[in-house]
């Protein structure tokens, strides 16, 4: 994954002078991503990577995850598991979040870390046998209580969670914690905005307790406290509260003007079983252990290592070298990226320390629908894809960090359908192309394609070039937009005068919790802000609005039907490809594993062989 | 980039000794029945380290001009193929070996070879690499001449306020970081620009606008002073008694006169932009559609591809180097040649 | 003189004048709203049409140009109070604002870089001169002997090289290729944080980079001042009077001779002060120059301004001192 501003200099370095630092947003993968976009492309079903000279790697199940409202704490015990040591985890071009304010994190960096260590909320994820994550509570004493319509969620706050004071954590300080998740001024990178205000009830006239100079949260009534019972009303049906209780926003807060932001995101409060030591926004976090925090009270966490150090905004190229050097350093590092150039060398030297982990994203070409009608002129771009050309162009590994997509829903989300559109993994194939451009009854010129590259990555331009040399193979001709801003900005800006011109964009696009309902309505719903296609079918939308509504359980399988239908009847968008990220662990971190809930090694497992 | 400093940030040496060079003085006037062109040239003729220079500029200019005619005589293009055709994904985005070196036998089908992850024939991208490279350093070197010939002229002969004028905007232009500046106008050109059909020319066009907006003060200095002492000359004087127009004193009188710190100023400017060119694009500004030497390195410098597949990175490295390194060398021997206190 | 250095100080405002606005107006009539880096960062790439709209409008974004440049200008003198949506940030006069990137205050993180930026300019024109010079020198007291020969035209083929290509290469053979122990692990340690021995050590080869190739260029300067040096009038009477040569040449000869060359020196060591984009860039320095890179690539208006202006100041000072000292060290001019 690549970031918007680094392209500018050489890739050996980029990460280190990247201006847009890469700050991975969940549900978008952000800026360099994009641009990425353009380079990643679906994949093709010949190449099963069987030419891999290395070990063979595969991903934990597919069947997507589950739920357990009755674990409770302690958590199980990871076999061999030994206590003390200092693990240090090397963050290659990644800042790391601005702020340590639970409210205002929406970054897979910054949550995967919090969340899995100091910060705890409603419910949490804890990784399964198989590498599955699995839905369990953590503040609540079980996965919350819906009403009938899920317009109303009761969870019931456990009396023995505490602040890393000693003070026990209160149901008022969980509704205070809710509450702010409504400041959208305050937290205007707050998943908050887009969850919190979407679906509570009254949260769209209320401000929250900054902006709206309300220090209490009194005139909120969304939420109601009775006890240790939180009961937060709904705007409309919300079957996925439970999952959205896992974001730290879903946790609590100090009351008053101890959380007051900006100032609280520099030494945030911990509950969870580490608590911040120091913390250097861009640079470092230092993690050492929460003696407050009780093992019994949290059914997913462990508190194996005496110390987590974060090294933020690290170079690719240097923490690659340590982490192949197996040297005194390296032995209890960990690193989050591995340079794609190096996955030859590490696949054969590191075998299972390097851990290849779904990062439940996908990437896309989005045909515009109201200029580009045909079904099969759509489907002809999916076929010019030069897929792997495209992947190995922009510098991935065919097979490895990005593989064939064949819908909308990554691997590992619960529901998905292992459907394939025309039957079989669309792959790279002119000709099919120009036939398909035949029977729309463009056979005689080449279809003209408008798009745009983001021209300061080499990387990006260079998959452009492979992009345009497949669709013009297939029947298309294709004019090429250089821009030098993230092509986010054009896409999403219906005046853009570019982007009036456009009728092939993309997305790339990562869910916030494995459920079809962060991966479609974002994507497809007519009117989202994402859907860059403006796909807009109303027997689509509706079909949404009633999954909404389903029983819980049978919502997941819902998605992944909807997914299906969506993609063999329409095909408005192209999936070009799955993207995986590699974590590369040191040979004294025990239990090296990804968190398969957001694409970020398993810090709550995780501990220093002794 | 100052034309008074020779230091390593600003790209390039755009002065040279501190002596002040006159090629009018009374000595060089004295040797008998030639021009100051001429006794420059004999001099130069004779400079075997000027021969040599000359001569690998013009293989240079040989490549630029002929870049076409040589890759249809090798049989290479700049068509981009089908990135799997010729690299291999799965062993860091490397030449497979039936493409030459690394992994591979040298063949002439790529003579040398190809680039790793997009299959690029190198050398049809380095001989047009070689193209854009001096195209926009000549026209850059003579768009700049002319602003500084003509500011520096003004700004001399005029006097007074004008002089004062000029002066402060060209101690203006020597105090903008010139890098930054050209960074941050990149973007606002691509935005006024992209939607273009010619857009690549027009980013080269852009890039030599730029190039001359920051590249005329030293001319513009070394002129200003020249005009200076030439004004106060006999033959000026009489003309200007004679009642002859400004203009006509300016380019009648004085330009001729002028011709030696010109050669100086240009013999400094080519290799500063030919480096110059190549550094913006190893920045990530200037030519971004890839046919650049410094767009090259920038790519090149990818460790893996460093440490398994150097020669990628030494054949526009060489490139650049070797064509600087002469115009420079023969900028030296031209300045030497032109210097009527130098003998050699 | 006095009148002098205020005309010339009088001078250099007008130029920051200009430069600011200039700065101020490409970002303003831009083609991304100044609004949108910080939109993009704060909502982690989720800037969506109406968060943008209230980023520009808190920024001012919606006001004229002139109103805004005057509340920047009245904020370096007076200090203001920004602010970004709902927050807001105290800033003291001079203020520079706040980084649109990062929140921080621009003044503190431009204070914090330079060490960095000084380090390396100190550490380089230190080697350049303690070599340059002497050599320089030397070659002039051995003028047309094979030695100086060789000596000049290889300094001539170094110092034809672009800089950045040298520093390139520097870099890629030393700490990629061989690896060289110590000194490999480029980048810059504060002294106080990591000790004097990693503050060396990762400074070294941007210092010996710098170095080379400012002693090429240093000896030839110095050589060729002292050769017009010693062809001078008095130094043949002193040469007559008997003097011994020693004396001639460092007494009569290289104080003559290193007025030119102080010149140059001055000049070339503001343009190192006032951030070495390339080298920082290469050698992974995060100093002035690196930061100013960073910020016109993030489009970080507020960086970006107080990068061009800190390094018009170094400049225009650095010009200004080199005036002075000439002034000083060569008493036929005058400055008027």
């Amino acid at each position: 994954m690549h970031v918007a501003g680094d392209a500018v200099l050489g890739e050996n370095k980029k990460e280190r002078l990247d201006s847009m630092k890469r700050n991975k947003p969940l549900a978008l993968v952000a800026g360099a991503a994009l641009l990425t976009l353009a380079a990643c492309g679906g994949g093709s079903s010949d190449d099963d990577g069987s030419n891999d000279a290395g070990a063979e790697k595969t991903f934990g199940g597919q069947e997507g995850g589950s739920k357990d409202p009755e674990r409770q704490g302690p958590a199980e015990e990871i076999a061999d598991a030994t206590a003390g040591g200092t693990i240090t985890v090397y963050l290659p071009g990644d800042p790391g979040p601005d702020s340590l304010d639970p409210t205002g994190g929406w970054s897979v960096t910054g949550n995967s870390i919090q969340q899995a260590l100091t910060s705890r909320s409603l419910t949490q994820y804890v990784r399964d046998e198989e590498g599955q994550p699995v839905l369990v509570p953590d503040l609540a004493t079980d996965l919350g209580t819906p009403n009938e319509d899920y317009t109303e969620w009761t969870f019931t706050i456990r009396e023995d969670a505490t602040w890393e004071d000693g003070q026990p954590v209160t149901a008022e300080e969980v509704a205070f914690g809710i509450c702010r998740s409504l400041d959208s001024e305050a937290f205007p990178s707050g998943p908050g905005t887009e969850y919190s205000k979407a679906f509570f009830a009254g949260a769209e006239d209320y401000e929250g307790p900054y902006t709206g100079k309300d220090p209490k949260c009194e005139a909120w009534d969304g939420i109601a406290v009775d006890g240790q019972d939180i009961t937060i009303s709904m705007a409309v049906p919300f079957p996925d509260m439970d999952y959205w209780g896992a974001f730290m926003a879903m946790g609590p807060a100090p009351l008053g003007n101890a959380s007051k932001p900006p100032n609280y995101g520099n030494q945030p409060l911990a509950n969870g079983p580490y608590k911040v030591e120091s913390y250097k926004p861009n640079e470092e976090l230092v993690l050492v252990k929460n003696d407050q925090w009780s093992a019994d009270s949290d059914p997913g966490r462990h508190q194996y290592a005496d110390e987590f150090v974060f090294k933020f905004n690290q170079d690719q190229a240097k923490v690659d070298e340590i982490m192949l050097s197996d040297n005194s350093d390296s032995q209890t590092a960990v690193s989050t990226a591995l340079g794609s150039d190096k996955y030859t060398d590490a696949n054969g030297q590191l075998g299972e320390r390097l851990v290849q982990q779904t990062s439940q994203c996908v990437s896309t070409l989005t045909p515009d629908y109201t200029k580009i009608t045909e079904i099969e002129v759509r489907k002809a771009l999916a076929y010019a894809y030069p897929y792997e050309d495209v992947w190995i162009a922009s510098g991935e590994v065919p097979g490895v960090t990005r593989v064939p997509a064949n819908g909308v829903m990554p691997p590992g989300m619960a529901g998905k359908v292992d459907f394939q559109v025309d039957g079989e993994q669309i792959t790279y194939d002119p000709e099919k192309s120009k036939e398909l451009l035949a029977e729309a009854g463009y056979g005689d010129e080449p279809y003209e394609i408008t798009m745009v590259v983001y021209e300061v990555d080499p990387l990006a331009v260079a998959a452009q070039d492979q992009i345009t040399k497949g669709f013009e193979a297939g029947g298309f001709s294709v004019k090429v937009i250089p821009v030098q801003e993230s092509p986010y900005n054009i896409w999403l800006d219906p005046d853009n005068k570019v982007n009036k011109t456009l009728n092939l964009r993309g997305v790339n696009w990562c869910s916030d919790w494995p459920a079809g309902s962060t991966m479609l309505p974002p994507l497809l719903k007519g009117g989202a802000v994402y859907n860059t296609a403006g796909f807009d079918e109303a027997s689509v939308n509706d079909e949404m609005d009633r999954i909404n509504t389903l029983p819980l359980d049978e919502q997941a399988d819902a998605w992944g039907a909807l997914d299906e239908k969506i993609m063999t009847e329409y095909f408005p968008i192209i999936p070009t490809a799955f993207r995986n990220d590699l974590f590369v662990f040191g040979t004294k971190i025990g239990n090296p594993t990804g968190d398969g809930s957001i694409g970020a090694p398993n810090y709550k497992d995780l501990f220093v062989i002794q | 980039m100052s034309a008074d400093t020779a230091g390593p940030e600003t790209l390039g040496s755009l002065s040279d000794e501190p002596q002040q060079q006159d090629p009018n003085s009374q000595q060089a006037k004295e040797i008998a029945g030639k021009s100051p062109m001429r006794i420059a040239l004999g001099r130069l003729a004779k400079d075997k380290i000027a021969v040599v220079c000359a001569l690998v500029v013009l293989f240079f200019i040989i490549c630029a001009v002929f870049a076409g005619p040589i890759c249809a005589l090798f049989g290479v293009d700049l068509v981009t193929p089908l990135a799997s055709e010729r690299v291999d994904g799965l062993n860091k985005g490397l030449p497979k070996p039936e493409m030459g070196p690394p992994n591979g036998p040298f063949t002439w089908d790529h003579p040398m070879g190809v680039a790793p992850r997009t299959g690029e024939d190198n050398l049809a991208y380095w001989l047009y690499g070689c193209r854009v490279s001096l195209l926009i350093a000549t026209t850059a070197t003579i768009f700049a001449s002319i602003v500084g010939v003509v500011i520096g002229l003004l700004a001399g002969f005029l006097g007074g306020t004008v002089d004062k004028v000029l002066s402060f905007f060209i101690d203006m232009f020597l105090t903008i970081p010139f890098l930054l500046a050209a960074l941050t106008m990149a973007p606002i050109i691509n935005d006024r620009f992209n939607t273009a059909d010619n857009y690549s020319t027009i980013q080269k066009v852009a890039l030599v606008i730029v190039l001359s907006i920051f590249g005329w003060m030293g001319t513009a200095r070394l002129i200003r002073g020249e005009v200076i002492t030439l004004r106060e000359r006999e033959f000026v004087q009489a003309a200007r008694v004679m009642g002859m127009p400004t203009s006509r004193i300016l380019f009648k009188e004085l330009l001729p006169n002028l011709a030696a710190p010109i050669i100086i100023s240009v013999s400094l400017m080519l290799p500063t932009f030919v480096a110059l060119e190549a550094g913006l694009a190893f920045l990530g500004i200037g030519v971004t559609d890839g046919i650049s030497w410094g767009q090259t390195i920038l790519k090149a410098t990818n460790l893996t591809f460093f440490r398994e597949y150097p020669q990628y990175l030494w054949q526009p490295l060489l490139g650049i180097v070797a064509l600087v390194l002469s115009l420079n060398l023969l900028g030296d021997a031209v300045r030497d040649a032109l210097d009527p206190k130098t003998r050699r | 003189m006095f009148a002098y250095v205020v005309k010339r100080l009088i001078s250099g405002v007008l130029v920051l004048t200009l430069v600011s606005m200039g700065i101020f107006l490409l970002f303003w009539f831009g083609p991304s709203s100044p609004a949108q880096p910080i939109c993009d960062r704060e909502t982690s790439n989720r800037c969506t049409q109406e968060k943008l709209a209230v980023y520009e409008k808190t920024l001012g974004y919606n006001n004229p140009v002139y109103e805004e440049y005057g509340k920047f200008v009245k904020g370096v003198f007076v200090g203001r109070t920004l602010t970004i949506a709902s927050n807001e940030y105290p800033c003291a006069a001079p203020c520079l604002g706040v980084s649109f990137r990062t929140k921080q205050p621009v003044k503190e993180e431009l204070v914090s870089r330079i060490p960095a930026t000084f380090s390396v300019a100190i550490g380089g024109a230190f080697l350049y001169l303690l070599f340059g010079i002497p050599i320089g020198v030397a070659a002039a007291r051995r003028r047309g002997t094979v030695a100086d020969k060789a000596l000049v035209s290889s300094f001539l083929f170094i110092s034809s090289i672009p800089y950045y290509l040298f520093a390139l290469l520097t870099w890629l053979y030393l700490t990629i290729t061989f690896e060289v122990p110590l000194f490999s692990d480029t980048g810059y340690f504060a002294i106080t944080e990591y000790g004097p021995f990693k503050w060396f050590s990762g400074l070294f080869l941007a210092w010996v980079a710098l170095g080379i190739f400012g002693c090429t260029q240093y000896t030839r300067f110095t050589r060729g001042a002292m050769v017009e040096a010693l062809s001078e009038d008095y130094i043949r009477t002193a040469k007559a009077k008997g003097l011994p040569s020693r004396t001639i040449v460092y007494r009569h000869g290289l104080r003559a001779a290193l007025v030119p060359v102080v010149t140059i020196f001055g000049i070339d060591f503001g343009t190192l002060l006032a951030g070495t984009i390339f080298t920082e860039r290469i050698f992974e320095i995060q100093g002035i120059g690196w930061w100013s890179l960073e910020a016109v690539q993030g489009r970080d208006l507020p960086v970006v301004m107080a990068t061009a202006l800190f390094s018009a100041v170094v400049l225009i000072i650095s010009n200004l001192l080199v005036d002075v000292i000439y002034s000083v060290l060569d008493p036929r001019v005058r400055l008027s």
